[in-house]
């Protein structure tokens, strides 16, 4: 008789998910699933609309991924425009989308996962939150907000409003970088970049003493896919999809984004909203892929900036070819703000940031164009298919999260094997079942655009429908 | 580690009223917090501040630890049919933070980072429609009408000036 475990929802991720834990009768875990309850329908709410709202539409799915979702969707438009945008529009997405990284992994890493490896596992939940990072180093908690204000000032600054800059549009963008607004940037640096290197020593003794959580919190083989420049370089607006395996060789290279049906399928679970791509010619589930910070890290050869490359040596050291640890994701989010401020501050010496020609304008020349962008959390394909007058008859998005939800349930497996036994579940063994989701940083109101949260309980259940334990948190 | 002490150090204006409205713009009614936010900011008084977000953020908690006064602005299903304001306290320790963070959690963060708490206050507007949409229902556009006037009665007098904050 096998019993059923039930993790509802789990805590510090956006959005509904339940976590279900299935064991044998001799109290092995069997089976784990990660599966998500909300539904929004997104897509389909925008038929009908013209393509050239989409960039000030789709940044409202989510308060956390506007940004991702705004510099996608202009690329999609510039495709059904078919034009090259002005280099100096270029730039200047790009700078917002580094903004967007920084912020986004600031806030991923300080708030949400930090809890957790600093303060304990087996830490009471009361204070295993970031009041009790604020208690044990009330610096680094404050120096983290300024970290994350730092990204929203360079958001702010280029678009005019945090949450839903209306900035980027098909053809390029609004507003070029101000003279005030550059050396605002320049002046945040010097403490973006102590900050950042203050985080990056204290992971690097944290994985010193977590040797057993980087071993199976998620690590397992996988295949891995980002955006690479045409050198192989790191990349994260532009460039082209490449996907690796585990032993870090190179299966599929210089993908086009538009061509996106061709390697990714999507396939629908049961008990979850949330869809889950694959990668075609393996199958699936064998054609599963991670994205994000780690799979980043791990297609490209080297991240293009100094500091940053000096940090992916010895990110990569933690593998042999691919890093597949998913604890690692908290590392290659520090490296990634790091270059994304090493990126940052050579563009401020950029003139063309101060440039006015900042569109290319057309009328619709294509009835379908794909935008794929490195979102913090990973791939963001924006898929649209319009007729000649440019409104909508089809959407498509393929979010980074979804794209992560097999390695998810793998992970939550892989972890719930270890440490979950019998009919005694202890709290802490809980949370590191819930923590090796939050390496993946989850957003799940833009992968079923839905919000939303509820009282936590645990159940577990026996075929027959019979509660054999709860637990309940308030 | 201090890296905080340029910044302080450079003195920051502190608003004497700080107006949060939070809440999506595609969910129909769910827009009232920002659309009031939008309104206080259009009265462009001075020592008024007014922000729209989508959701609560831990970095808001640099510009509420500023502010002589906070007001929180959100929609709400749960209560009756009219536009409340009421206190609020900070939030306890077990309370758990996420992507967004709840009002009370940003106020216990503003004490125990910042050191300073101001008075704070939740609005709520009672709303009817949470579907996907762009649009306010006539409620919600009332409810919002009763919102500022409610804000408008915490405005203080013209002669009031804003504060320096200091390190």
């Amino acid at each position: 008789m096998s019993k059923r475990i039930l993790i509802d929802p789990v805590t510090r991720i956006e959005g509904h998910a339940k976590i279900s834990i299935f064991l044998d009768d001799a109290g092995n875990v069997s089976d784990a699933e990660f599966h998500v309850v909300e539904f929004r329908g997104f897509e389909k709410f925008c038929e009908g609309r013209p393509m050239s709202e989409m960039p000030s539409i789709t940044p409202r799915i989510c308060g956390i991924c506007p940004v991702s979702h705004l510099l996608t969707s202009a690329r999609a438009g510039d495709a059904i425009l078919a034009v090259a945008i002005p280099p100096a529009a270029d730039k200047l997405r790009r700078v917002m989308n580094l903004g967007q990284i920084i912020q986004s992994h600031a806030l991923s890493f300080f708030h949400l996962s930090a809890p957790d490896f600093l303060l304990g596992w087996d830490t009471a939940v009361d204070k295993r939150n970031v009041f009790g990072i604020v208690a044990a180093n009330p610096d680094l908690a404050r120096a983290g907000i300024r970290l994350r204000q730092f990204g929203q000032e360079v958001i702010e600054i280029l678009g005019g409003k945090k949450i839903h800059p209306a900035w980027a549009v098909p053809g390029g963008v609004r507003s070029p970088l101000t003279t005030e607004g550059r050396e605002k940037i320049r002046a945040w640096l010097p403490e973006a970049f102590a900050t950042t290197k203050v985080a990056l020593d204290l992971f690097k003794k944290v994985l010193s003493t977590h040797e057993k959580e980087t071993q199976i919190f998620g690590n397992f083989p996988s295949l891995f896919m980002g955006l690479v420049a045409p050198d192989g370089s790191w990349e994260h607006h532009g460039g082209k999809l490449r996907f690796t395996d585990s032993s870090g060789s190179i299966i599929a290279d210089q993908l086009e984004a538009k061509n996106y049906a061709e390697f990714i399928g999507e396939a629908v679970q049961k008990n979850s909203y949330l869809k889950s791509p694959y990668y075609t010619p393996l199958g699936f589930p064998d054609g599963m892929y991670r994205v994000g910070p780690l799979a980043r890290l791990n297609v490209c050869e080297q991240m293009g900036v100094p500091q940053a490359d000096q940090e992916l040596k010895h990110f990569k050291s933690f593998g042999r070819g691919a890093v597949t640890s998913s604890f690692l994701y908290h590392y290659a989010r520090l490296i990634e703000i790091l270059a994304s401020i090493e990126f940052i501050e050579r563009y401020m010496d950029d003139p063309d940031l101060l440039s006015n020609h900042l569109r290319a304008d057309a009328g619709i020349n294509s009835l379908r164009g794909v935008g794929v962008s490195e979102a913090p959390r990973g791939t963001l394909f924006h898929d649209y298919t319009v007729d000649e007058n440019g409104l909508l008859k089809k959407v498509n998005l393929i979010i980074a999260t979804g794209q992560n939800n097999l390695a998810m349930n793998r992970t939550v497996a892989q972890i719930a094997r270890h440490y979950v036994r019998g009919n005694n579940i202890p709290e802490a063994m809980l949370n590191r079942v819930e923590h090796g989701i939050r390496c993946y940083d989850p957003c799940l109101s833009c992968s079923t655009h839905a919000a939303g949260q509820m009282p936590m309980q645990v159940e577990l259940v026996s075929p027959d429908g019979s509660i054999l334990q709860k637990i309940t948190r308030d | 580690m201090n890296i905080m002490a340029k910044r302080d150090a450079a003195g920051e204006k502190a608003p004497a009223l700080l107006v949060i409205g939070y809440g999506n713009e595609l969910r129909s009614d769910d827009a009232v917090g920002p659309k009031t936010a939008e309104a206080v900011e259009g009265w462009q008084l001075p020592g008024i501040r007014s922000l729209a977000c989508h959701q609560l953020t831990p970095e808001l908690t640099v510009p509420i630890s500023a502010a002589q006064c906070v007001v929180f602005v959100d929609a709400t299903v749960d209560a009756t049919d009219t536009v409340a304001m009421r206190p609020l306290a900070p939030a306890g320790p077990d309370q758990v933070m996420t992507h967004a963070a709840d009002p009370r959690l940003l106020l216990r963060m503003a004490k125990d980072l910042f050191n300073r708490c101001p008075p704070a206050f939740l609005l709520t507007i009672p709303i009817e429609n949470l579907a996907l949409g762009e649009g306010l229902s006539t409620s919600a556009r009332e409810g919002i009408q009763s919102a500022l006037n409610l804000i408008r009665s915490l405005v203080p007098t013209p002669n009031f000036e804003t504060q320096k904050v200091n390190s």
